[in-house]
Parts: structure tokens; sequence; C-alpha cells
């Protein structure tokens, strides 16, 4: 981190999504921000950076991802974003981030900060790391541990499969499935449930103790010290999992959230953080309207959920990671303002990871990681031209532009 | 009795009236309880002689089995059995044509989009009968899977006590059985559903040859060709051709007098009868869904067959028009779907409004059908009698006349199978089927059946089924009306005017000139006629006038890689070379991708096979006309073209463990397959001009036929390749046999070698920025774009996904981001370029005067995220408009909701009759039309990669 002071001058600097100054200065200390204004008081020995046909936007932030979990996703020996077993908690998704994959300089390459690293698989599968696209390794690039836990809601939908000639098992009758479906909740009541048996028993010294990492990991989570991601999508869903964080009175965030459009209102009335997933989805049945899931961030928005687009969750979705901006960017012409687009990829996701009062906008005191681009950065004809991280000036190359540059001089046959 | 060998001889003549077919002996041995006597009389009844003629208070009259007389004040002869009718009626033995037997628990054929599953193919190439295998049906025959024409059903026949003893009680007396299995699935007998022994039984020893459109392959493990519906056309036409060569070369020899003639197989002696001049043994078709109706009519027509009895599915709602003819007869299951009882309302949303249009229109369908085809006939197949029977009382209160559900149960069925002149009616010298019910009718809820007749036997019911007089006299109950629309209602161009001025636009032309401001463009049938800053006095009269008011004009996108309207898997992934196979025949008019891609500014997509083999199937380029049948769709203009693949997908590298045995299984085996199959089509080509030139017979094949028109110049490769190795070993290797490849799809390393590919001049279609989801792309850059356009090569942006097509103006927006392409130069990625890789660009892909008026409308600048596609017109006719659009989502949304009430409604009031779980489980089903829209088709949003062979 630089200890000298830094000034940037730009075309525009947008500060938060409702804020922008043009022209703009921002001064820059020890990786912070000092100031940040149309015009603001220079010190002495100060370096001046004149990014004048640029503008200056806060760096974003994907709200889940598998960068550096998975390479290649067709090559299993290049995935690491799914464990086994059903109940994991004590399972970290940073901590197997490869930093040097070269997935991350390319999503940072299109002026994307830091993600998420969400673990799969099972019920509960983990918790999530936030990791600054930047650094020699992980225990510098993690910038906070425990972000949530990550809890895959039950499916709610009902089926008759047909009966078929190969399976001898009957397919189940709806209500036997009405009733399974009422289980499944009873025992996530039930998990939790032993959790605090567990807290309470070593809180209580009794000789009966005995530790458990899995449990261990719990503790946090039902003292409401770290948050639960429950990942929902349908309706049926939705609404079972936040009813069940009320009545527990846990502090929630929704993923994937498919449906949440539907309920934005209550969804707003109970403050419940929701990261939209699904703004290129197809529409969920061959009646929908094609633009179905275009209109569900403006719907979330306007209600006032406090609202992140993040791409869909997997292995295949993490080469894409540079594509958030346009996740976002494609609600606006179907009803989302651009305001909240911008702060549905910095301080919304910031919000949601808890960690709004060092990210997701550019104010005093807050970390100097913002980008530089040559024009409205959800447009998808800009380009991204520089990233400050922490006060620092990081790269952009990539393996993408490393291959441009090499095959743009290929002699001509 | 006729042996069966004997009456494989005289076919179509086969009616075992020879012999006395009651009693069984002339005199029955010690010991046996002989027969009653054969001389009946049944007195006083209404006798409902055909489906038009009942005669009140009449006589009927059997001797041996067959009906003597039939009439009023009737003369009883002596010694005749009497008995007494009064109040009671008689009708002709009911006829089940299409009764399928054959296995355990017969199923018709549902054809589905079910999960893609992969095969090592020993095969022959191409699905032709090989030398020293033995790898489809075992045994002499066809050597593809599913191919076995010459099998009989009658050759195991056994009554079936159980089943038919359950439909003699609902009056059926007769029925053909129909074998379930394959694709030319064999004969099935006509039979009695008496409980006698075998002989006894049989009417006619064969009805048809029944063909169904079942991609049997996907049942072998390892699956077989054909796995896709698209193999399964091939399947049928290569057999129709074997048989025809066959038959030729026969006639040939003999001409010629040839020692040790060539002897045809039994798989085409069988299926000889049905083609030709004779024709002697009908075609029945059961396509397995609506639009495979349309085909099946479409392939009879193509190989000269009789008009094919059609088995519908219950589904032509979705398309009438094209389902449903009326030079055909039709049989219709009686399978309705079942509103099943949801616990939460919240349950409903799961429901679509196309499973509760299929559900409203079911009892509407035999009406239908009834007054758009030739005939319909009933089956009872794959429902109980008791459902069957209510369904069937639905459906005459859904507006079916009596005497033509009466002619469906009787006449008409008695006419497909060729036994009209012995069953059908109560006319004088038929048999003696029939039954008796208690009261004026039979349709009424519990009709109470007191004997049903066959060949003068009775069997007596007795009221086993809690049936009380009360009941049988109850009328049929009042159904509600249909509110279901069909499709076809909705999806109708919102303007068709023959002359359009757009007055005062930006117009992106995508030639060499920038973007005109404030120009016009007049539109005369379907042409461009004019381009200029004025053209107000050009006007024709009642020309529409549109205005710019700021707005943009574009060409129509072209999507140069699409799977988004294909019916089935979109990969015969089982054979390394499947050239015969033909996406044309597979179009999925009425795929929900045409609407939401219009939404888009689409106009044209090039759908392609699948990239599971190194030569894949032909392509289809077809224009986004919704509402238009799938031949209609198609752009005739369009240049033939076919699939190629290379790499990863071909040698099956990413399918795990198991499959290690398909040739290629690497980059050096993938050139040398391609010489193999070049090869063998110049091979081909000398045989087929040696029989032009001799007159010989010439054996056609349908593999060889497409590999030969690449050859020619006449059909042009898409070729899915990544890596630049693959990609030069490729383009020489096509140079060495002359060919110039049309385009490079995927061609991610393309910018490895742009110079080469330019120099060969093959297109190159490649993504904006998908790299990384294999090993082969991890070279992927979104500057491949600009540096290919930059070294002369044509380049374009393909969609691959229903999700990137609805969106590829944003997709070329990224063209000036990364390689700073003009934003025309970009744009011309999704339009003029995608044409000229598709040898369409005479007619599409800019805005040029003579071009066709296909164009999409913009809000701003169609590469700005903040605009959207406000009117897309193909052929000068407006598809997509965004306010009509809304409405017609708002129609649906309404009609959904209506549906949703009426169904909730319905289930509180009727359980009468619990449901068969086919009924049940069907509401479940999704037909082919709309499963096919449930899957991406596209590696890019699915994490199953076994989604993903076309990637």
């Amino acid at each position: 981190m630089g200890e000298t002071t830094t000034l940037y001058r730009a075309k525009k600097i947008q500060a938060t999504p409702s804020q922008f100054y043009q022209p703009g200065e921002i001064l820059i200390k020890n990786g912070k921000i000092r100031a940040i204004g149309n015009s603001v008081k220079i010190p002495n020995d100060c370096k001046i950076i004149e990014w004048r046909n640029s503008e200056i936007y806060p760096g974003l932030i994907s709200p889940g991802s598998s960068l550096g979990l998975a390479e290649i996703n067709a090559l299993r020996a290049t995935r690491d974003l799914s464990e086994v077993g059903t109940h994991t908690p004590a399972i970290e998704g940073w901590v197997a981030v490869n930093p040097d994959s070269e997935l991350i300089p390319v999503a940072r390459a299109n002026g994307i900060t830091h993600s998420l690293i969400i673990p799969m698989g099972g019920m509960i599968s983990g918790t999530s790391g936030l990791l600054q696209l930047h650094g020699w390794g992980i225990e510098e690039m993690v910038i906070k541990k425990q972000v949530a836990l990550h809890l895959w809601w039950p499916g709610h939908g009902l089926s008759i499969p047909q009966p078929s000639l190969k399976s001898k098992t009957k397919p189940k009758s709806i209500a036997e499935q009405d009733k399974e479906r009422i289980k499944r909740i009873t025992e996530i009541n039930e998990y939790f449930d032993q959790a605090i048996a567990y807290q309470k028993l070593k809180r209580s010294g009794d000789q009966s103790f005995v530790l458990i990492p899995s449990w261990e990991a719990m503790i946090p989570i039902v003292e409401g010290k770290v948050p639960i991601m429950i990942h929902a999508d349908e309706s049926r869903q939705i609404k079972a999992a936040v009813q069940w964080a009320q009545k527990r009175g846990y502090q929630i965030v929704l993923s994937g959230a498919r449906d949440s459009w539907k309920h934005a209102d209550w969804l707003a009335e109970n403050k419940i953080p929701v990261i939209f997933r699904h703004i290129f989805s197809a529409p969920p049945h061959r009646s929908s309207p094609h633009d179905y899931y275009f209109k569900a961030p403006g719907i979330l928005a306007r209600a006032g959920v406090p609202l992140s687009i993040g791409l869909p969750l997997g292995g295949w979705a993490t080469a894409n990671q540079r594509n958030l901006p346009y996740h976002a960017a494609h609600g606006v012409a179907h009803g989302f303002s651009r305001e909240k687009a911008l702060a549905s990829i910095t301080i919304e996701p910031a919000k949601a990871c808890g960690i709004d009062q060092r990210l997701g906008t550019l104010e005093k005191g807050k970390e100097a990681t913002f980008i530089r681009t040559s024009g409205d950065l959800l447009d998808m004809r800009i380009s991204v031209l520089g990233m400050v991280m922490q006060g620092d000036e990081v790269s952009l190359e990539s393996r993408h532009t490393r291959l441009n540059l090499r095959y743009l001089n290929r002699p001509k046959l | 009795m006729i042996s069966s060998t004997r009456a494989f001889l005289f076919i179509g003549l086969c009616f075992c009236l020879l012999k006395p077919l009651y009693p069984k002996t002339e005199y029955p041995y010690p010991g046996d309880r002989p027969s009653g006597i054969t001389l009946h009389a049944f007195v006083g009844g209404n006798i409902q002689v055909t489906p038009e003629k009942k005669i009140k208070g009449g006589t009927l009259i059997i001797r041996d089995g067959k009906i003597e007389a039939v009439g009023k004040n009737l003369k009883i002869p002596d010694g005749c059995r009497e008995w007494n009718c009064t109040n009671q009626t008689i009708y002709a033995g009911f006829i089940d044509p299409y009764l399928l037997s054959g296995t355990e628990n017969p199923k018709f054929l549902e054809l589905n989009h079910d999960e893609h599953v992969h095969a090592t193919a020993d095969l022959s190439f191409h699905g032709l009968p090989s030398t020293g295998q033995d790898p489809g049906e075992k045994g002499p025959g066809f050597e593809v899977s599913g191919v076995h024409p010459q099998r009989k059903l009658m050759d195991g026949l056994q009554a079936e006590e159980k089943k038919w003893g359950e439909l003699r009680k609902f009056g059926f007396t007769s029925a053909h059985l129909v074998p379930s299995e394959g694709i030319f699935r064999g004969t099935g007998p006509f039979v009695l559903l008496s409980d006698q022994e075998p002989n006894e039984l049989i009417l006619k020893n064969e009805v048809s040859q029944i063909i169904a459109f079942d991609p049997v392959g996907k049942n072998s493990s390892p699956p077989v060709y054909p796995v896709s519906l698209m193999g399964v056309l091939s399947v049928i036409r290569q057999s129709i051709l074997e048989t025809k060569y066959a038959n030729e070369r026969v006639r040939f020899e003999i001409k010629n007098q040839v020692n040790l003639r060539f002897m045809p197989h039994i798989g085409i002696q069988a299926l000889s009868r049905s083609l030709g001049e004779r024709k002697s043994m009908p075609i029945w078709i059961e396509p397995g869904s609506c639009l495979m109706n349309a085909k099946a009519m479409e392939i009879a027509k193509e190989f000269e067959l009789n008009n094919p009895v059609i088995i519908a599915t219950g589904d032509e709602w979705r398309n009438p028009e094209i389902s449903l003819s009326p030079h055909h007869d039709y049989i219709l299951p009686m399978i309705f779907p079942t509103i099943p009882d949801l616990p939460n309302p919240e349950d409903w949303e799961q429901v679509s409004l196309d499973q509760l249009r299929a559900w409203d229109h079911a009892p509407s369908m035999a009406r239908l059908l009834n007054e758009m085809t030739r005939t319909i006939s009933f089956t009872t197949s794959e429902t109980e009698p008791g459902e069957f029977h209510k369904n069937l009382l639905q459906s005459i209160a859904r507006g079916l006349p009596e005497n033509s559900a009466l002619a469906s149960l009787t006449t008409n069925p008695a006419q497909i199978c060729g036994v009209d002149k012995i069953c059908g009616t109560l006319e004088a010298t038929k048999l003696a089927n029939f039954f008796i019910v208690a009261g004026e009718t039979y349709f009424t809820e519990n009709p109470k059946i007191e004997s049903t007749w066959i060949q003068g036997r009775p069997f007596f019911h007795y009221p086993d089924n809690g049936v009380t007089d009360s009941n049988s006299t109850q009328k049929i109950k009042e159904q509600t009306s249909k509110l279901a629309q069909h499709p076809s209602q909705l999806n109708k161009p919102v303007l068709r005017p023959t002359s359009v001025l757009f007055s005062g636009f930006k117009l992106w032309t995508c030639e060499n000139e920038s973007i005109l401001l404030d120009h016009d463009i007049l539109i005369e049938n379907g042409k461009i006629s004019k381009i200029g800053p004025k053209l107000k006095n050009d006007m024709p009269k009642g020309c529409q006038v549109i205005l710019g008011k700021g707005r943009h004009l574009t060409p129509g996108i072209i999507d140069c890689h699409s799977h988004a309207m294909i019916l089935g898997r979109v990969n015969e992934s089982t054979l390394p070379s499947t050239a015969m196979v033909r996406i044309a025949d597979v179009v999925n008019s009425e795929s929900v991708n045409i609407e939401r891609q219009l939404a888009g500014g689409v106009t044209i997509c090039n759908l392609l096979h699948g990239s599971s083999n190194p030569i894949g199937g032909q392509n289809a380029v077809i224009k986004l006309r919704l509402g238009e049948s799938p031949n209609k769709l198609i752009f005739k203009k369009a240049p033939k073209g076919i699939k190629f693949a290379l790499g990863e997908n071909v040698k099956q590298a990413n399918w795990g463990d198991k499959y290690t045995t398909r040739f290629p299984q690497s980059r050096m085996g993938v050139k040398m397959f391609f010489q193999n199959r070049f090869g063998a089509a110049i091979v081909y080509e000398k045989k087929l001009k040696n029989a032009a030139v001799k007159g010989l017979p010439f054996r056609r094949n349908l593999e060889l036929d497409a590999i030969l028109e690449i050859i020619r110049g006449k059909r042009f490769i898409h070729c899915h390749s990544y890596r630049q190795d693959e990609i030069l070993v490729f383009l020489r290797t096509m140079e060495g046999f002359g060919v110039r490849v049309g385009s490079l799809q995927h061609v991610l390393e393309g910018y490895k070698v742009a110079d080469e590919i330019s120099r060969h001049g093959a297109g190159a279609s490649t993504f904006s920025d998908w790299w990384a989801y294999k090993f082969e792309v991890y070279d992927a850059i979104p500057y491949a774009g600009a540096i290919m356009h930059e070294r002369g090569c044509v380049v374009s942006f393909n969609s691959d996904s229903p999700d990137h097509a609805r969106r590829l103006n944003l997709e070329a927006a990224k063209a000036v981001k990364y390689g700073g392409l003009s934003e025309m130069e970009a744009l011309k990625f999704v339009t003029l370029n995608p044409a000229k890789q598709l040898g369409i660009d005479p007619w599409v892909g800019s805005l040029q005067v003579g071009k066709d008026a296909d164009i999409a409308i913009w809000s701003g600048n169609p590469l700005d995220y903040r605009s959207r596609c406000v009117q897309t017109w193909v052929d000068g006719v407006l598809f997509h408009e965004i306010e009509a659009l809304a409405k017609r989502d708002k129609n649906r949304a309404d009609e959904r909701l209506s549906l949703v009430t009426k169904a909730q409604k319905s289930l509180k009031k009727d359980n009468s009759i619990e449901p068969s779980e086919k009924a049940k489980s069907k509401f479940f089903h999704y037909s082919l039309e709309s499963a096919c829209d449930l899957y991406p088709h596209s590696c890019r949003s699915n994490e199953n990669h076994a989604h993903c062979l076309h990637q």
C-alpha cells in the first residue's frame, strides 16, 4: 500500500449509485479514500494521475462464484467446487481457491474486484469467503472468511413420474410427496436444534462434551453472528425459507431467488436481501412472456428489496464472471433503473457480504478500490482501462490479453 | 383352417370363412360339454343395424355364427331359440382397430425429449446392412435396430381372457392386435375377442404393416442407431429404398436371366408387400406426436405409399391444420389427462398453460378429428374399459354426434381393418357379433349390457360392478364447454401489408455506408423496393406508413448456430457419420423459441445437428415465420448444408471412461475418418455413374448421397471446431477433395490461423466471449472475432443457445469492446456475415433494394443495453410487435387463470371413476413439441455436460 498520497482525476466519478462527480477527483492514501468530489484539496507532494477521458466506478463485487475452485469445468481434475455430504458446515470455500487460476485475471479485466466464493454440494454446503481478485496467495486475497453459511433449500416441486417398465418402484403419490416436503423442513429444524443443544452442552462444561468440528462450525450460525444464505428459486421454497428464518430469528440472504419478484413487497417489508441470479434463465413455462425474468430486477428494486445481481452458481458460470455488469444492465431496458443496476453489483453485494463499511462505494474512509472505464460501465461497448485495489494499481493483463497480443503480431501469411 | 404359411401366400385373401366356424367340431367327443344350438332369434328390441339405421321393435335372426336376417316383422324360423328383447337395444359388436399387444405392458409411442444417451457404435457407419456382424436385429432381415417388418404377432397368438373379458363387458367383440415394439413393427392379426383356442380367433392373419417413429436404439445398452427422431426418419427412408432396390434388382436379374439370382431377405420380402404397384399390405403409422402426423403423411407421399392410417396422440389440438387431413383415416386413443389434486395453492404455479390446455382439449379431440379427417376410430389401448366409456361420453357431451361415435366403434374400424364385409354392422351375412344393452341407448353413464355375442356365441354379463337400474337410465351429464385455445389462434402475424413505408429511421444498412440518418425504406410484396431520404412520393396506393421517430432500423438478425427449434434429440450420437439424418425432418414450428427470438430481432436461424460425431446431420435454415408449418418455416433458397465436428466431442473425450472404442478416439483418427467417408463417396459415385450408363439397378445410400453432394459443391459444411491444428488439418483435408468449407463453427482458436482460414475462404462463426468450459477452449479469447475480421475472414457471432439468441445484438456489441470494431461492422457479425456464411446473402442480411424485407426496429441504438427490439418483420410481414406481444402474453395469462379455476372446480365435483395411473401421469407428460423447449441445448447454461454434445 502506497504511503504517498495520490490524486486521480477523471471525467466522471460514480461515487455511489446515486451520486457522481463530473469532473471528479479522488484522493487516496494508505489504501483509503481521503477525499472525493468535483475538486478536492490537494496536499503537497501528492502524485497526480490524469484519467481525463475516463470514468471511475467502485470495484464490482460478484455475490457468488466458483472462481479459483473450477478451472475447466469439463475436467474433473480442475474442479474443487463441491464436496460430498449433505451437512458440511465446516467446509470453507476460500481454502481451495487457486490464486493463479487463469480465470481470475480475466474476471478482473472487466472490473470485477471481488467475488464471494461459495462452496457447493449437499443441503448445508459450508461457509463462503469474500475474495479480492488480486494477490500473491489466498491468505492475502481473502478479506472476509465466514461471510455466510449456505443452505440449499429442499425442492418443493411435485411430480408424477411415468410408471416405467424398468423401475419396479411405484411412483410416489402427490399426498406422499406433500408429506415429504414437510418432513424435510422438520429435518432442517432438527439439525439446527441439535446445533443449539451442542452449543449449550459446550457452555455447560459437562464432561460428556466432545468437540465436533461440524457442530463447532454451526455455533456462530445459531448465535446469529454469521448470516445464512438460503438458495431457493421457487415461490414455495422462498416462502417456506423466509418463514422458517423468521420463526427462528435468523438473518438471511436469499440467493437464486428466481420467483422472488412475485413476492417483492413481502420481501421488502421483511427486509430480506435478495441475490437474483436468473435474468437470463428461460421463462418457466412456454406461456410465460419472453421478458419474464428481464423484468424481475426492476420489480424487486422498485418494491425496495435490497437487491444484488449475480450469475448462476456452478462451474459453467465461473469463466463468465466478467459479464456481471451485463447481467445487471439487461434489466435496465425492462424497468430496472440504472442507479439500482449499479447498486446491485457494488454496494448491495457489499452489504449482503457485510463489508459495506469498507467496499461498495467511493466515499471518504472507504477502501480505495475502483476501476477506470472508457464510458458507462453497463455499456457493452466500453473498455475497462485500469484498476486500483487498496490504493495500488493492478494489472489488467490476462491470458486473453496475452494471446491477443501474440496473435495480433503474427506476421501476415 | 388355413395354415399360416399358406396364408402368407394368399395375402389379402385370408379370411377364414371357408370352414364352418361354429360349432367347433361336428360332433362332440364323449365328456365334452356340447355347445348350444346355433339358431337364434332376438325379438322385440331396438336394433341399431348401422350407425345411421335403427329399427324399433325389430327382429334379428342368426344362424351358424352369421346374421341370417334383420328387420321388422320377420318370420321366425322353426326351431329357433327365441330371445325376448323388449326394452333392450342391440348394437353391432364394437371393434378395436389398434389393440396394443405383443409385450406384457404395451404402450403407445410417446415421443419426448428425454435425456441424452451416448453410444459406442460398433455398427457399420451408415446403418446399412453390414457384412460379418449382426448388429441391429438378431437373425436375418434388416440389420438396423427396430426394423423387423417380417414379424407377425399372429405367430404367438393366445387369447388374453382377462383383458378381453373386460372389453366384452363393454360391447367389444373383435380387435386388430398390433405389435408395440420397433420402427417397422410387423403385422398383427384381426381377431375375435373370444375365449377359444387361437385358430378359432383369427379372422385375418395380417391387417397392416405398423410403423412407429420410435427411437428404439436408446433402449439398447449401449445405445445404437437410431436414438433420435431424425434418425428414425432416416431409417424409414433407407429401409424403403433398400426394398425398392432389391425388387428392382430381382426384376432386372429375372429379365436378364441371371443364374444364382439375388435373394431379398425376409425383411425386404415383408416390406415389399407395402410398396410398388400392388401395395397389398397397407401401412399404418404411429407418429407419436402432433407434428409427426404431418411428417408421416409426407413420407407416404415421398414414397408413393397408400395413404396410411394415422394413430393420433390426442395432442392434435396443437396444430390441427397440419396434423389432421381429410385424406387419412385416424385412430384416436381415449386417454384423457387427469387434473391432480394439488395440496397448496402455490403448487398451481407449477402447472403450465400447456398442461391445462391438453387437459381441457382432450374431450374435444374426437369431435375435432371427426370433423377434420376422413374417418376416425377409437382404441381402448392403455385405458380401462370403464374409463374409455366415461371419456367417450365426455366426447359426445363436447359435440361428437352419437352416430359418429358409433361409426368410430364399428363401421370405421371395420373398414380400415379390411373386415367391413364381415364386421361392423348387423346386416345379413355378416358375423353375428353384437351386444344387447338394457334400455334405449348404450350412451349412458352405466350402460347395463346383458350379453355380448361373438360369432353367435353368447357371453352373459352379470351386474358385478354395482350397476343398478336407476343408473342405467341416467342421461349423459352436461359437461363444461371448452375454454382452452389452439396455439394457432394466438400465433398470428400482427400485420401483413402489401406495402409499407418506414419513414424517418436511422438505417443500419450493413452495406458500405455508415448509419443513414432520417432515411426511408419502402417495402413492397415482401421485398425492399426503395431506400432513400424521402420516399413519400413513391408510396403505392394503400401503403402503410410507420414513422421512425428517431428509432433505429436494421436487417433482421441471423443466428448461424442454433438448436432451438428441433424436435427430439439434437444429436444422433450413435454413428460416427450420420450424414443421412435431416434437421428439416424435425423442425419444431410449435417452439416458443420462435416467438422469443423474434422478440430479440432474430429473423433467420441455422438449425444444426449436434457435434457428437465427425459427420453430423443435414442442417435446416429457417425463417421465423411464427405460426407457419415446419415446411413453410424452411428458407427454401438457402443452399443445403451439413454439420461436421472435430475435437473433444467427436472423440468422446468428455463422455466418461466407458467410451473408448468408437472410431475416432483422437484427432489423428478424425482426419482419417473424413478421408474414409469421402473416399467411400467417390467409389459410390463411380458405381452410380456405371449403373446409370448400363441401366443397372442402383442401391442408394443416403449417407453417401449427402457426402457426394458436398464433394460436388452442392452442400456446405458447417464444421464445429476449436483448436488451431484441427482447423488447419480439416481445411487441408477438405481441400484435398476440392471442397471449400462453408463455415467453421465456434472456431475459438481461429484467431491463431486467421490467414489460413481467410485464404481457404471459410466463414468463421464464433461466440462473443465464451471460453474455458472445456480444455480445447482454454485459449479462446474475446478478441478472436476482431482478429479474424481484420485478417479478412467473414466473421459472425452465433447463439448456440435459446437464451443468447434473444440478445444477439448485445453479443455483437462485444466486438466493439474487444478489438475496437466499428458499430456497423459489429452489427454485421449478426446480420450480413452469417448470411454470407450460409450463402443466403443475395436475399437477406443487409438492407438493399431487392432483398427480402427481414427487418428489426429498435427503440435506440441496437448495441446499447437500454434499447429494445420493438418490431420484427419477416418477408414484409410483422411478426413481432412489442405491444401486440404484451397483449398476447396477457391473453395467455388470462386463459391460464380461467383454466386453473376450472380445473380446481372440476376436482371438487368429479370423483366417480378413479383414473388410471396412465391418465394421472399423462397430465405430467410433456408432448414432444413442448418438451423440446424445456432443454436449453447449450453447455453454457447447463451443468450437465451430457446435454452439451453440440457445443
